[in-house]
């Protein structure tokens, strides 16, 4: 890691060879991030710009997640949800949710509501998917054993269906909150007025690196904050299953 | 799950119900002016709409002149995410050494979503071919990286013992042992880089572009022709997935071909 | 009370022309607290024939009732423990054995004696919070036994329960079944493809030929078990020793040995 910055350090400051058009140096960065921190940049401080994104993704996360899982489970518990819903999905499904900005523009507006449309189309489906997915593997003898124990449907579905299919659902969580960030710093890219996508679209209209590179620091790391808590709830929730400890 | 499966016949009645139902919403909302017409219209001015941009050119080209951009830094980015990716998965596979550099410096730069180059890549790149390749490229990239690192790395290790007590050199198991031992999880990987690619695509064009599908979707937005922002969302799916068809009945023939139904 | 009865009963996978017919006019009659076992070469439909009996498949033709009601669906009357377990892996031993209390509606109180009781038959008790992947595969299989036991079924349908124990463990769950099968006693289908196991926890072992399965002969094995007094012996491996027992165990043996002829399996 302190190699990597012993790099860019030489790469930029030292000797120049990308220049400080192309890419800031270490202390360019220092210096931005100062900045945005103490005096703000693009209508607000870091801190503030970090807060609006993060929230708009938590929103569009949770709504997603609230209406994928149960979705899911319905498509894999009955078999003519399945059949009905289906082909609507396929035909929905390889629209890249970037591409329903436009649209979610043209309906919503700039505002937050357009943003948290567009995420829920992007974190959406992956949540069903692979909810869809848990249910139908899970081992046969399992729902046998639980159908002999005269298990009635909806407690079948609370103790024995969903808690098979958590290693799944908690995968498409995983991809529902990566698809709910790059989304959200397209759509905040396209058009918004606060954020950390704003940020960069500012910068990039200045021409400050320092202030993209910022940016992307920022991004990466409320993505990684956002999945560590993610894990850290998945480990404790499936703490039962040693088969995937690898 | 529950209950028996349905037949072929029943499934097909009651996908059919669902497509008939969401074109029914459509239709619906669209008409009756809930959402007005202007940013919602029907199915049939749609289709419409998506024929005469067939031939007609809108924001600077037909659609499938769009589509043909779009695809040319398509292919470029996950060609370029393809030829680093694989051999650099299956070395760092390989070699430890290699494995410990480049591991720390991919775990920091794996959560800045690929769209957040965009910034740079309008600054180095301009509008021209570089900025929407390089995002592509850095959607691409790690599911090959990873994939190919993966298959390298989790070979069965009795096959490396045997190349090992046959005497085989670095090069030759790499070559000759891993990469072949590798393919399915390459694969693998390459699917999930060419739809990630075409999903970045997507984004970067909406932003840093002169022309391609997402260009002209945004255009068609500023100019509130919705007809041709929906053209656009499904020919982007159509492309899509068939990308994806194509690329699955490779796998599906490769495996074939050797004989694994993995 | 707890009879079982096959009544020319087929069954056909796939459509009904051109399907695979695993069951040939089965007719198997099993007596109230009867313990029968099935042995046959793979794939000769003894598992599916319990599985009729469980209410997860139905016959293609004739009947298969429990105490004369035909079976519609699974439940707990009939019970089943699974060669691969089927505990729930989230639900500690406790919770694994509660569910099916739970569904049949037993008050607290009466559940908690329940499973003290169960946990006891199988020497389950200092296990009780433990999670199924804590366990050995031994003692897993117990819990799945406990889970059965309680619910008082009328049937017990075991599908090759002991089949993915390792060897000694096996001998030692047999001894146990043998235990409680005594001290306990209901009615038993139980499918195996060891011999010597069947020989030794049934009454009567019914002999199936290979697929299309018939139930090519049904051999008495409780009269010579009571006249040679077999429970005389603790250890399984003393009764193996026996002079009747490995009579029996060879003339199932030859009889399974003509079945296995074509497909040399």
């Amino acid at each position: 890691m302190a190699a990597l910055v012993l790099l860019w350090f030489t790469l930029t400051t030292a000797t120049a060879i990308i220049g400080p058009g192309r890419f800031p140096s270490p202390s360019d960065f220092w210096l931005s991030l100062t900045q945005i921190n103490v005096r703000g940049y693009a209508g607000a401080t870091l801190v503030s710009h970090a807060w609006q994104s993060l929230k708009l993704v938590v929103m569009g996360f949770l709504v997603a997640v609230a209406t994928g899982v149960p979705l899911g489970l319905w498509m894999g518990w009955d078999r003519r949800a399945e059949a009905l819903i289906n082909p609507v999905f396929l035909v929905i499904r390889p629209i890249p949710p970037l591409a329903w900005i436009p649209l979610a523009i043209l309906w919503l507006g700039l505002g937050d509501a357009a943003k948290i449309m567009v995420i829920w189309f992007a974190a959406f489906v992956p949540s069903v998917i692979n909810t869809f997915t848990g249910v139908r593997n899970i081992d046969r003898p399992m729902i046998e054993a639980a159908r002999m124990l005269g298990t009635p449907r909806w407690r079948l579905i609370r103790e024995v269906i969903a808690p098979a299919a958590s290693p799944m659902i908690f995968t498409g969580l995983r991809l529902s909150l990566q698809a709910s960030w790059t989304t959200l710093v397209a759509a905040e890219l396209v058009g918004a007025l606060a954020g950390v996508g704003f940020i960069l679209n500012v910068a990039q209209q200045d021409i400050y690196p320092g202030m993209i590179l910022v940016g992307m620091f920022t991004v990466g790391l409320l993505g990684w904050g956002t999945t560590a808590i993610l894990s850290s709830l998945e480990r404790r929730a499936l703490a039962w299953n040693v088969a995937a400890r690898d | 799950m529950n209950g028996a499966p349905l037949t072929i016949r029943q499934g097909a009645l009651w996908g059919l119900l669902g497509i008939a139902l969401f074109l029914g919403l459509w239709i619906f909302l669209s008409v009756s002016g809930i959402v007005p017409k202007q940013f919602l219209p029907t199915p049939g001015e749609t289709a419409a709409r998506f024929i005469t941009l067939l031939t007609s050119p809108f924001a600077g080209a037909t659609l499938p002149g769009h589509l043909g951009s779009s695809l040319l830094r398509y292919l470029y980015g996950v060609l370029l995410a393809a030829v680093i990716g694989v051999p650099l998965g299956l070395l760092m596979g390989w070699f430890r050494l290699l494995d410990d550099i480049v591991t720390p410096i991919f775990d920091a730069l794996r959560f800045i979503a690929p769209i957040a180059w965009v910034p740079f890549a309008a600054l180095w790149f301009g509008t021209g071919i570089g900025g929407p390749v390089m995002i592509i490229f850095a959607g691409a990239f790690p599911p090959v990286l990873i994939n190919a690192y993966r298959g390298a790395r989790f070979v069965e290790p009795r096959l490396i013992e045997a190349a090992r007590m046959l005497g085989t050199n670095d090069y030759r198991t790499i070559s000759e042992i891993l990469l072949p031992a590798a393919v399915p999880s390459i694969m693998a990987g390459l699917r999930v880089s060419a739809g990630l690619g075409w999903q970045s695509l997507v984004g970067a064009e909406l932003i840093v572009a002169a022309a391609g599908v997402g260009f002209m979707m945004v255009q068609a937005q500023a100019s509130v022709q919705t007809t041709t922002v929906l053209t656009g969302m499904i020919a982007i799916g159509l492309v899509g997935m068939l990308i994806d068809v194509l690329l699955r009945q490779g796998e599906a023939w490769l495996r074939r071909r050797r004989g694994l139904e993995a | 009370m707890g009879s079982i009865r096959f009544e020319n009963v087929d069954k056909v996978f796939g459509p009904q022309s051109g399907g695979v017919k695993v069951l040939d006019t089965i007719n198997l009659e099993i007596r109230d607290k009867e313990f029968v076992a099935i042995v046959g070469p793979s794939g000769c439909g003894k598992t599916t024939c319990l599985r009729m009996v469980a209410g997860f498949e139905a016959p293609s033709a004739g009947l298969v009732s429990v105490n004369g009601r035909e079976i519609k669906a699974p439940g707990p009357d009939r019970a089943v423990v699974f060669q691969q377990f089927a505990l729930f892996p989230w639900k500690t031993v406790r919770e694994n054995i509660d569910l099916g209390l739970r569904n049949k509606g037993i008050s607290k109180t009466g559940r908690a004696d329940l499973i003290a009781d169960a946990l006891k038959l199988m020497n389950l008790e200092s296990h009780a919070d433990a999670y199924p992947h804590q366990l050995s595969g031994g003692m897993q299989q117990r819990v799945a036994i406990a889970r059965a036991y309680v619910l008082d079924p009328e049937v017990l349908l075991m599908d090759e329960p002991f089949g993915a124990l390792d060897a000694q463990t096996r001998v030692v769950m047999q001894e146990e079944l043998v235990r409680l099968a005594r001290v306990n006693p209901r009615t038993v289908l139980f499918i195996t493809h060891a011999v010597e196991e069947a020989v030794y926890l049934a009454d009567r072992v019914a002999i199936m030929s290979r697929r299309p399965g018939r139930i090519k002969e049904i051999v008495d094995v409780r009269s010579i078990r009571l006249s040679e007094d077999w429970d005389r012996h603790a250890k399984i491996e003393d009764v193996m020793d026996l002079e009747s027992f490995v009579h029996l165990r060879t003339q199932i043996w030859r009889s399974l040995r003509e079945e296995k002829g074509a497909n040399g399996l």
